[in-house]
Order: C-alpha cells, then sequence, then structure tokens
C-alpha cells in the first residue's frame, strides 16, 4: 500500500514537472524556472546550470531545459567553458600528485582532487601510479560552487565499470553542446556512421573533452576531425560528410 | 598538456600525417577581410584569428632622420583569445610576435617612410600598426604578418599640402575635398613558420595550436615574393641543420606566392567595393572653406586626423556668421595655437554659439516689444567672438543650467570664502 502510495507520488510530481511552462525551452540566466512551493514534489534532482534559492528554481547559464522522468531537471546549452556539477562524467588531465589525491585539470574554473582510493581496489599501499599528463575517465562526486570538486574512478559500488586512465589515444576538445549530443541516445549520425566503417574506441567526458583510440594513426585522425566537423552539420550532412571521408582514405 | 596527445602528434608525424587530417606542409584555410573603415583587416588562419588597425598622426621626425616618418608596431593579447595570456601585462610571445612583425616590416623598408614627410624637420606621419589576437589556434605569427601587411594595404592618410607665405603651414585636406593617398609599400615581407619535433628531423608548416605545445623548436622565415629574405627568427632549443633551413626557405618561397596573390586578390576586390561605396555616397558638406592650421616651431599639433577633419566640417556653419571675427583669429598667431590644443571644446562651445545667434536673428515677434531686449539679445550673440569665445560662452551656458540667478552663485562662493579664511584664522592661533 504505501509503495502504491509513493509510485503515485512521483508519477503526479513527474507529471507537473512535465507541464511546467518551461521545460525544453530556452532560458536564460536569472530566469525563474520552478517555484517548489507551488510544486508538490517530494525530490528534485537539480543537474548543472540551475541554482536553488529556497523555494525558487533559477538558470544560471543560457540553454535548453531537459527533464527526464522521474525527476531530473538541466539546463543544456553549448559552451566553451565546463562548470562541474554532481554525477557528471568528465575526462581529465592529471596535473599533480598529492599524499593523499591528485590534482586533476577537468576543464572547469578550478582544478579538481581525485583521492587516491577512489580507484578500483586501491589502498594506502597500492596506490595507482599516476604521472603529471595522464588522461582520466571519471566522474564528479562532489560538486559546489564554493568547494574545490571532487572526481572518482569508481562507480557508486566501487566498481571500476570504465572509469580509469585511457591510455594512448588522441584527446582533443569541443563544446560541451557537442559532447552532450555524442553521449545521447539514440547514437548521433556521426558516430553511427563512423562505425559503420571503422572500428575505434571512444570516451565522451561532458566538459567537452573526446578520447578516440584506434589501431592506425589515419583511423584516429579521420574519426576526431569528423566529430569536430559534425558540431553544426544536420544528421544528413553528417552522414555524407562521414561518407566522403571513408571514400578517401579507402 | 596531456601525455597521450603529446606522443600522438609525434607518432603522426613520423607516419607524416598531421592530427588535423594536413599533410607537414599543408598550411591552413587563410582568409583575408576588411572592415569598411581604411586601415583594418581581420585575418582568419583555421582557428586563428587576428585584427589589425593602422592609424596615423603627424609629428616631429626624429633628429637625426628629418625627412622620414615612422612605423611602430604594438601586440595586444587578449584574454579571451588563450586563458594563458594576461590582461595588461605583456607576455613573452607577445613581445617576440611585435618584434618578429616590425622586424619583417621595418628593417626590409617595405613600407616607404620617406614619401610619409609633409613638412621636412617639421612634420611627418608616424604610422601605429595594432595587433590584436583573437583567437589563438596556432601560429600567430604568420596570421598576425598577413593582417598587418593587409591593413597597411587598405590604410589610407589625408592629403597634406604646405601653405601660407613661408611655407611652413600644413594643410590637411579632408577627404571629402581631396582623395586620402595610399601608402607606398615597396614589397610584402610575409613570415612563414616552420615547427620542428623529435629531434628536429621533423618539420611541418604552419604548426596549429596543439602542434606548438609538443615542437621542440619553431623558424620563422620572413620573405617576399621575390625571393627575398627579409628576416628569419629561430625559437626553442632543438638545434636545425643548414640543409634543413634551406629546404624551409625553398618552401617558404612558394607559400609566399600563395599568399601575396590571395593578399593582393583581397585588396583589390577591397578596393574596387570602396570605389562603389564612394559613388553612392552624397556629398553633403559643400562649400567648405580650408583654414590652416598654425603649425610653430615645435609641434604642438599632435592632432589625431579625425578630430581635425571634424572640426574642419563643423566650422564653415560657424564662419557663415562671423566670418569678420574668424579672419582675425587667424592672423593672430597665439590664438591659433590655443585652438589647435583645445580642438574638441572649441568645436562644441562654437556649434552652440551658432545656434544662440541664429536665435538671435529670429527673434519672434512677442518677446520682441521690449525695446530692452534686442541689445541685450545682440549683445549676447557678440560676446563669445571675442578672444576667447570659449568661456563667455561657458559662463552664459552655466546660468542657464543651474537655473540660479549669478548673485546666488557669488553669495555662495562669499560664504566658502570666508569659511576658508576661517579655518586658516583657527589654525594660526
Amino acid at each position: 500500500m504505501e509503495m502504491e502510495t509513493r509510485d503515485n507520488d512521483v508519477k503526479r510530481s513527474s507529471g507537473q514537472l512535465e507541464s511546467s511552462p518551461y521545460i525544453n525551452k530556452i532560458v536564460a540566466p536569472g530566469d525563474i524556472v520552478l517555484d517548489l512551493g507551488q510544486l508538490s514534489i517530494p525530490t528534485l534532482r537539480l543537474g548543472g546550470g540551475l541554482r536553488q534559492d529556497q523555494d525558487l528554481v533559477i538558470a544560471t547559464k543560457a540553454g535548453r531545459l531537459k527533464f527526464i522522468k522521474p525527476n531530473k531537471v538541466w539546463v543544456e546549452g553549448s559552451q566553451k567553458r565546463y562548470i562541474p556539477s554532481l554525477d557528471d562524467v568528465v575526462i581529465g588531465l592529471v596535473v599533480d600528485r598529492r599524499s593523499e589525491s591528485f590534482t586533476v585539470d577537468i576543464g572547469g574554473p578550478v582544478y579538481a582532487s581525485l583521492s587516491i582510493f577512489l580507484f578500483e581496489g586501491a589502498t594506502r599501499r597500492n596506490i595507482p601510479n599516476l604521472q603529471a599528463g595522464s588522461v582520466l575517465y571519471m566522474r564528479v562526486v562532489k560538486a559546489h560552487r564554493d568547494m574545490t570538486p571532487e572526481v572518482s574512478c569508481v562507480d557508486a559500488m566501487g566498481k571500476a565499470s570504465g572509469f580509469g586512465q585511457l591510455k594512448d589515444g588522441f584527446v582533443f576538445q569541443c563544446s560541451t553542446g557537442l559532447a552532450r549530443a555524442l553521449l545521447s541516445r539514440p547514437t548521433c549520425p556521426v558516430l553511427e556512421a563512423l562505425g559503420k566503417g571503422l572500428s575505434f574506441e571512444i570516451a565522451v567526458g561532458v566538459n567537452g573533452r573526446v578520447w578516440v583510440n584506434g589501431d592506425s594513426v589515419s583511423t584516429i585522425i579521420l574519426v576526431s576531425n569528423a566529430i569536430m566537423n559534425a558540431e553544426f552539420l544536420s544528421a544528413a550532412q553528417q552522414q555524407l560528410m562521414v561518407q566522403k571521408l571513408l571514400q578517401r582514405v579507402q | 598538456m596531456a601525455v597521450p596527445l603529446q606522443n600522438f602528434i609525434v607518432a603522426a608525424l613520423i607516419d607524416d600525417q598531421r592530427v588535423d587530417g594536413r599533410r607537414p606542409f599543408d598550411s591552413r584555410r587563410l582568409n583575408i577581410k576588411f572592415s569598411r573603415e581604411d586601415g583594418s583587416a581581420e585575418v582568419q588562419l583555421g582557428q586563428t584569428l587576428v585584427m589589425c588597425a593602422v592609424s596615423g598622426q603627424l609629428v616631429q621626425p626624429f633628429p637625426d632622420r628629418p625627412n622620414e616618418g615612422s612605423l611602430s608596431v604594438f601586440t595586444e593579447f587578449s584574454p579571451m583569445a588563450d586563458s594563458t595570456f594576461e590582461p595588461g601585462r605583456q607576455g613573452e610571445n607577445a613581445v617576440e610576435l611585435g618584434r618578429v612583425i616590425d622586424r619583417g616590416l621595418r628593417e626590409s623598408r617595405a613600407v616607404d617612410t620617406e614619401s610619409l614627410c609633409v613638412l621636412a624637420g617639421k612634420a611627418v606621419w608616424s604610422l601605429r600598426v595594432d595587433i590584436c589576437i583573437l583567437d589563438n589556434g596556432g601560429n600567430l605569427i604568420d596570421a598576425a604578418s598577413i593582417a598587418a601587411l593587409a591593413a597597411l594595404l587598405s590604410f589610407r592618410r589625408p592629403e597634406c599640402s604646405t601653405g601660407g607665405e613661408d611655407g611652413q603651414e600644413i594643410v590637411i585636406h579632408p577627404p571629402e575635398v581631396r582623395e586620402p593617398l595610399p601608402l607606398i609599400l615597396h614589397h610584402l615581407p610575409i613570415a612563414v613558420t616552420f615547427a620542428f619535433f623529435g629531434d628536429g628531423d621533423l618539420v611541418v608548416m604552419d604548426p596549429s595550436y596543439k602542434e606548438e605545445l609538443v615542437m621542440k623548436g619553431r623558424l620563422t622565415v620572413t620573405m617576399n615574393v621575390h625571393g627575398d629574405i627579409c628576416a628569419v627568427q629561430k625559437g626553442g632549443g632543438v638545434g636545425v641543420s643548414s640543409g634543413e633551413i634551406m629546404r624551409c626557405l625553398r618552401i617558404a618561397s612558394t607559400k609566399v606566392a600563395d599568399v601575396t596573390s590571395s593578399l593582393k586578390k583581397a585588396a583589390e576586390a577591397h578596393e574596387t567595393e570602396r570605389a562603389f561605396r564612394k559613388v553612392k555616397r552624397h556629398n553633403t558638406v559643400s562649400g567648405i572653406e580650408l583654414r590652416t592650421v598654425e603649425v610653430l616651431g615645435t609641434i604642438k599639433a599632435d592632432i589625431e586626423m579625425r578630430d581635425a577633419i571634424l572640426d574642419r566640417a563643423v566650422k564653415p556653419k560657424v564662419e557663415l556668421t562671423d566670418s569678420e571675427d574668424s579672419s582675425s583669429e587667424d592672423s593672430d598667431d597665439s590664438d591659433s595655437e590655443d585652438e589647435v590644443l583645445g580642438l574638441g571644446r572649441a568645436v562644441k562651445q562654437e556649434d552652440a554659439h551658432s545656434v544662440l545667434s541664429v536665435e538671435a536673428i529670429f527673434q519672434g515677434g512677442a518677446s520682441n516689444w521690449d525695446e530692452d531686449t534686442k541689445p541685450r539679445a545682440a549683445a549676447s550673440s557678440e560676446l563669445p567672438l571675442g578672444r576667447n569665445p570659449g568661456k563667455a560662452d561657458t559662463k552664459s551656458s552655466a546660468k542657464s543650467l543651474d537655473g540660479k540667478p549669478a548673485s546666488l552663485i557669488d553669495a555662495v562662493k562669499k560664504n566658502r570664502k570666508r569659511k576658508k579664511t576661517k579655518k586658516r584664522t583657527s589654525k594660526q592661533s
């Protein structure tokens, strides 16, 4: 019985959020997006670009307000600069190594810190050997605007699940909008088209860093340039571009 | 700098490939844009964006070169272009960039400085080349050198002639009266940069931002289309063999030919566009009466060109009403000097005055019935025409703005004085 009422609550709250006039609309910094006093929502998860001021949810950057059931809301824009927010997957560079943590550049306004224990199977005796300049795939576990962000190389269960060092390959920077597009489902057309013709590995961080690895240098160069060029192309244009590139190589 | 990226760039180069898909001696796409204003150009080289503006000023020449104008290069690295650029402080690369461009332009005598002389020993044109980096995508030197040349190609200076009894007066002709003159450029020295990797055996032309982070050495060759080497700058630690340098020079000479032709094409297109614009332009200023600016022994006529033109454009209006007085002003040396120094202010005040005098002419019937008003109005219109028209006018306008009678202001002043004297007395005691 209790479960049922909770389910109903969730349904009602997500319905309320869906019907909010700002969902899927462009918002600007300072826009009051939601008034929690008028909604009966048990929990609301705010993503990047939103700030809570008592009962009000206010946008802090320009972009489209996105919503995912049951209760996640965030602003999706395209920027060169990345502002860390909780649960983002990011690609960062090790800048410095300290006794208890690594300093990592994740492209934000300040460096993030990565505890040496937040690796799979890491103990005080078994510290991962990372040099300055190593590339890591991580997730943000603490993001507060007045504090250093914290990142982790394990998931909530303490397993690596894909996080960790990215060896070899090529890293490039793109806008946060393109990174989001590459991560979105269904698969981004440019990746779809490239995947049909070539075999390569890719890791995308929402901070706009993309890592590509493949069998040969030319594959990596082709894939990375195709992705960088895809930002302002339509789906059909992206496919056409990839086809042309593949023809040139073969 | 990410270690994998570093390794990858070098590994790709060993394979004769570059990370942006170019071959080692390919350069990125060049786009030259001229602005509507003369003497300003924007150059895009791939991701790199550089703006350049040329401006001119009449100054006294250097004593050792009395009949040569001068050219100086200034750089500004905007923090918007690259987060490593500090605002308000010239970094190492900003200084180097400025000097490489300066050397290319000045020491190869690309700009004919003797034609910039107006009056030997007295007044020459001093050109200022301002380079502003808007986006750093690598290879700033090449982009800046092309931008500087493009801006110099499109720069126009107003025509000047000497006049007066002793031939020592300089007349600056506004662009409406005489077409401004282009600079005389003997040749176009274009910089081509090469980057070296590994032990100096891997060479690429036009390095990108990422390649610049990894490269071990850099060689900038400044050359013109005739194959004359104007300047060579080598940076970074890695040593380069003479054979390698000769190879770079050969490659640079073909590259320079390409850039020169596209630069000339762009300049020509800009020139025809400019000519078209002039055809459409309606000349609203008619019957300008030219007045000479007296240049005294020490030239204080550090006049911004535009101010001078503005001054001239406004003046005729005034002179319609008080031609007598202005002519008397001309004959008076000290007065015209005053005028040169306080150009902006003088223009505004005279403008206001002309409005005043118009009022005096078109007096309505209602205010005319009193006999007293007529002579008073006339007096007010004549007042500012004296030796120093500015002062009289500002006073009257101040009164009308405050809306307070003069006696009140005086009273306030007196009060202040009293307070001051009181303070003094208290100190003394």
